[in-house]
């Protein structure tokens, strides 16, 4: 299986992690005076990058700015500011649209997956990453291939599958089906990671007597604390996000996560733009929190590895 | 590690992915082999669900464009989203106080759900309402005050450049990790011996980027054949304007549940068989080449 | 050695696991579960599925009132997204625990549903007669003739005009004739307002502007009848002339035109930057709700010159069918709600609540503008021909009208060449009979 995609040739080799603590990659900062450590581009660069993060930010301002306009308002000037700002869209959504169940089922199903998916995918790199036997490199295989099935496009069997377990209408079933969905990809980033971390560290953990899964859960997981943020976080937003296999496989509106009750609101509301954007930012929001403590743990976990 | 524990370490994901990924995938895959009346299946079809996407209508017209937009998408991703993204991770190198921040607002456009986007830029864009072509005009460009989703010439860019600006954190992200593994060493002892920033970045940076490039094209190869999120925010199931932004995830989104055709679903199978097919030797090419380019560097 | 044995032994137990879940994956049609309540007539509980969100509070008023006259019957209605209506209701119909009275498309976007063998015929079991030809056509299969569906609403298009902008412009009433429409279009050009909001980018709307502004012009119903018996094909020189309206009223629609969402055209005309606004029936709440402030007017548009017949139509079609699952556990019933669903009480109820024109005939309007639109369909129709009879494969008639007249508008079409497209695009299915 040469001709294969295999994690160790095509993975972001530049994520490693030499699991120093994120302390030591602020040591690099302090050294001055050197050319080469200034800033590349100068005051016209951050100009230019400040320029575009506001670029980047555009439409989550828009979103919020205009969550707190009047639907009159925002019809006569879509771009307009919120002169005299107003909470009612966001109770109209909050009540009306019931987003407080769809809020707890989306956190429920998301964090449900994510966590079967990444703890699955985590035993699995690990067993790919530290076995030699060629059935290994077959199954390695099988599920990068996995990367590239167009999983969207088998909604038919998906749904056969389901009624066939008696899982429709199962939030359960839902969660199960966006963690296997996550699986090739968990894998794939984390079989590099895996790769990457030096092998005497078992060794000496064998020496001490230790078991195949002592070692992995005591030794090995903590270590690749950085790559399981990034797996989580890349996983969590387009399972938040998506409204297709709810739609699909759930029944009882009781158990509607946020997009699919979004899509509701967004019919019977179809003229009421300020309680859509409302909806949406109270979807978004939670994704927003998230990423900003998880890039704190990505970015950490990537700075000490480039502070070798 | 004993082949018996790492089979017991892989047996879980081996039987998730198997029962919930794989099994309906290969199933759908069947499909492409079978006659079909709505959603019953009828008798074995050998290749004619095949034969169909070269011999029939609309396939025989719709497949070539979309496939080539497929690619168009591919290489226009590539060439842009790689040259912001090194150019970004290039000068956020040596911010290490804003350095975080800016990373993560990048970004943020990930966090909006694709269909959010497509509207937001629909509205900023539109040749009546749009802010983009009064501002254009008010500042002189009026020449560039142009109907870009409404033009065939501009809309598949539009779809293109939206998808970069949605996507680049992550390429920012991980060529910033890549430039943190250059030893330094490496860099300044060639500045010291007289090489230009240039330079450096030529002979010594950019050959250790390669392997990052490589991933980050795999995967961007990957989502660009699969693209259907944003194109439908943007134009529709049929491409709007005149087909000029169709990609083959949405001809078969239009073939197989929004048409009149009973065999639907026996065709639409074939069509994602064959994007399976595509996507799967591109990205087998792409390792290939790439390790070929390993092996060159590493002798 | 070890290590062979412990690979097949591994790939037996993954093919087994792969064939017990094949085992039970199609759909073991047993229908226990949900039809609980089955053998107990006194208390079943209906479900209808419908693509209507924004239609809920409507629909729940008018199975209230069903549910107060037949006891023991709760019907409980379920709307889902309508871009992903069709894909819920394939997999729910063929799945255990489906819908007992589900909405379905109407003409030949329902063939597939019917070849599933989904769809319980109702031939025999709800009564038709005295229904508009073209409406029943709707619920009707091309491939074994049976009825499938009872249809719900009538959907006419035409044009949408603001009065206070033509008083303005001084255009004293609605165009009677081709000169009088162009002329008003000029008019209302050199007042500095747009004449005609169409929104050229979302492509689906071009049939139906095509329809508005040209139905008369390649023949309307007899040019149906001449096409479905193969006698003309869609190159036609009128229906190529029908086309070319589009390139002669370009003048009169946005710039860009090809740019413009059809929510932006919306927007135009209800801000009054736009005097007419060619659209469905469908699209009058839309319209009224955006600005209560117009004088909303409806006309229809005169023939153009040169057309078969100097007569002006209303095209129009059926949506919104009610069928019945042939797996429902609560067929009875459901057959039951859905003959219901023929009456006039049902029919005024949808006029009065859902606020569309009934398919049922003979039911009565108390909106003045809905009421000249049904008025005029029952007067002068026509078949929005390229829905009626065109969607009965792919690509449809629709899809290749929408993406030519936007080819045509950015100029890299003739209407010939348009013409010829649709032409070799339907016969890729498309057999005529006779």
């Amino acid at each position: 299986m040469t001709t294969t995609l295999t994690a160790a040739d095509a993975a972001p080799t530049g994520l490693e992690t030499s699991g120093a603590s994120g302390a030591s990659g602020r040591r690099p900062r302090r050294r001055r005076g050197s050319s080469a450590s200034d800033p590349v581009g100068g005051v016209g660069a951050s100009i230019l990058l400040w320029g575009y993060a506001v670029l980047a930010l555009a439409p989550l301002v828009i979103m919020v700015l205009n969550s707190f306009r009047t639907n009159a308002d925002f019809i006569t000037n879509p771009l307009g500011l919120p002169t005299s700002p107003t909470v009612a869209a966001y109770k109209e959504a909050w009540t009306v649209g019931s987003f407080g169940t769809y809020f707890v089922n989306s956190l429920a199903v998301t964090a449900g997956a994510v966590a079967i998916s990444t703890a699955v995918s985590t035993m699995a790199a690990y067993g790919l990453a530290r076995s030699r036997a060629r059935i290994f490199r077959w199954i390695e295989s099988l599920f990068l291939s996995g990367l590239m099935l167009p999983i969207h496009l088998a909604i038919l069997p998906v749904f056969f599958l389901f009624d066939g377990f008696g899982l429709i209408d199962s939030r359960l079933g839902l969660a199960l089906m966006y963690a296997a969905a996550g699986v090739p990809f968990s894998i794939f980033v984390l079989t590099t990671f895996f790769r990457q971390l030096p092998e005497e560290l078992e060794e000496a953990a064998v020496l001490d007597g230790a078991s195949p899964w002592q070692t992995f859960w005591r030794i090995m997981v903590p270590m690749v604390r950085p790559a399981l943020a990034t797996v989580a976080v890349f996983r969590f937003v387009p399972i938040w996000n998506d409204f297709l296999y709810p739609l699909v496989l759930l029944r009882s509106e009781s158990k509607y996560t946020l997009p699919v009750g979004l899509t509701n609101f967004f019919g019977e509301n179809a003229t009421n733009y300020s309680a859509l954007f409302a909806g949406l930012v109270i979807t978004t929001i939670p994704l927003i929190v998230l990423f900003l403590f998880a890039t704190k743990q990505i970015v950490a976990g990537l700075t000490a590895g480039m502070s070798k | 590690m004993k082949t018996r524990t790492g089979l017991a370490f892989l047996a879980p994901a081996l039987i998730l992915f198997g029962v919930f990924v794989l099994y309906p995938m290969l199933t759908a895959f069947s499909y492409a082999f079978f006659e079909w009346q709505g959603t019953s299946r009828q008798g074995f079809a050998g290749l004619s669900n095949f034969s169909a996407l070269v011999n029939r209508a609309p396939f025989k017209t719709d497949l070539p464009t979309a496939l080539l937009h497929n690619v168009l998408f591919f290489v226009g991703t590539m060439l842009v989203q790689n040259t912001i993204g090194l150019s970004v991770a290039t000068l956020l190198h040596r911010r290490a106080r804003t350095r975080r921040m800016l990373q993560t607002l990048y970004a943020m456009p990930y966090l909006v759900s694709p269909i959010v986007i497509g509207y937001l830029w629909t509205l900023l864009l539109s040749p009546t309402f749009g802010p983009v072509n009064q501002l254009l005009t008010k500042i002189g460009l009026e020449q560039f005050a142009l109907p870009w989703l409404g033009d065939p010439k501009t809309a598949l860019w539009v779809v293109i450049l939206v998808s970069v600006w949605q996507w680049v954190g992550f390429p920012v992200l991980l060529y910033g990790a890549a430039l943190g593994g250059v030893p330094e060493e490496l860099t300044e002892a060639a500045r010291v011996d007289g090489a230009s920033h240039g330079q450096v970045f030529r002979k010594i940076t950019f050959p250790l980027l390669i392997p990052a490039i490589g991933t980050v094209s795999v995967l961007t190869f990957i989502f660009a054949m699969e693209a259907f999120a944003l194109p439908f925010a943007f134009g529709g199931s049929t491409g709007n304007p005149a087909g000029s932004t169709d990609f083959v995830s949405l001809l078969f989104y239009r073939s197989a549940f929004d048409s009149g055709a009973v065999d639907a679903i026996g065709t639409s199978s074939a069509l994602a068989t064959v994007l399976f097919l595509i996507i799967f030797g591109g990205a087998m090419a792409a390792t290939k080449v790439l390790r070929r380019h390993e092996r060159r560097m590493a002798s | 050695m070890t290590q062979r044995t412990r690979r097949s032994t591994f790939t037996l137990i993954a093919f087994t696991g792969v064939l017990a879940v094949a085992a039970c994956a199609p759909s073991s049609d047993n229908d226990t579960k949900g039809s609980g309540d089955g053998g107990d007539a006194k208390a079943t509980t209906l479900t209808v599925w419908s693509w209507r969100v924004e239609d809920e509070a409507a629909y729940n008023k008018i199975f209230d009132a069903y549910e107060a006259k037949h006891e023991g019957i709760t019907v409980e209605f379920k709307p889902f997204k309508a871009t992903e209506y069709n894909k819920v209701l394939a997999t729910g119909l063929a799945g255990s625990d489906g819908p007992d009275v589900p909405q379905v498309r109407s003409y030949g976007q329902v063939e597939p549903t019917i070849a599933s063998k989904s769809l319980v015929p109702l031939d025999g079991k709800v009564d038709l007669s005295g229904w508009d030809e073209n409406v029943v056509n709707s619920a009707k299969s091309k491939a074994d003739g049976k009825l499938y569906s009872v249809p719900l609403a009538r959907q006419t298009v035409q044009m949408f005009y603001n009065k206070g902008l033509f008083e303005k412009n001084g255009i004293s009433e609605a165009p009677k004739t081709w000169a009088d429409f162009t002329a008003a279009g000029d008019k209302l050009l050199a007042g500095g307002v747009t004449p005609i909001a169409v929104g050229a980018k979302d492509d689906w709307t071009l049939p139906i502007v095509h329809e508005v502004l040209a139905a008369p012009r390649f023949g309307g119903a007899a040019f149906q009848e001449e096409v479905l018996t193969g006698k003309k094909s869609f190159t036609d020189p009128n229906f190529v002339a029908s086309i070319d309206v589009f390139k002669q009223l370009a003048k009169y629609f946005p710039k860009n035109v090809t740019g413009v969402a059809v929510t932006d055209a919306q927007t135009l005309f209800s801000a009054e930057k736009a005097a007419m606004f060619p659209g469905g029936s469908f699209d009058m709440a839309v319209l009224k709700k955006a600005n209560p402030k117009i004088d909303l007017g409806v006309f229809e548009v005169p023939a153009p010159t040169g057309s078969p017949e100097d007569k002006a139509t209303t095209p129009g079609w059926a949506d919104g069918n009610f069928a019945v699952n042939a797996k429902s556990p609560n067929q009875e019933a459901a057959l039951e709600l859905v003959k219901w669903m023929s009456t006039k009480e049902f029919g005024q109820m949808v006029a009065d609540e859902v606020k569309q024109i009934s398919a049922v005939p003979g039911v009565t309007y108390n909106d003045p503008l809905l009421k000249q639109m049904a008025d005029n369909y029952e007067k002068s129709p026509s078949p929005y021909l390229l829905l009626t009879d065109f969607r009965y494969g792919t690509p449809s008639g629709t899809d290749l009208m929408g993406k030519g007249a936007q080819q045509l508008l950015l100029g890299s079409k003739t209407a010939e060449q348009v013409a010829a497209d649709i032409d070799t695009g339907v016969k890729a299915w498309f057999k005529p009979s006779s």
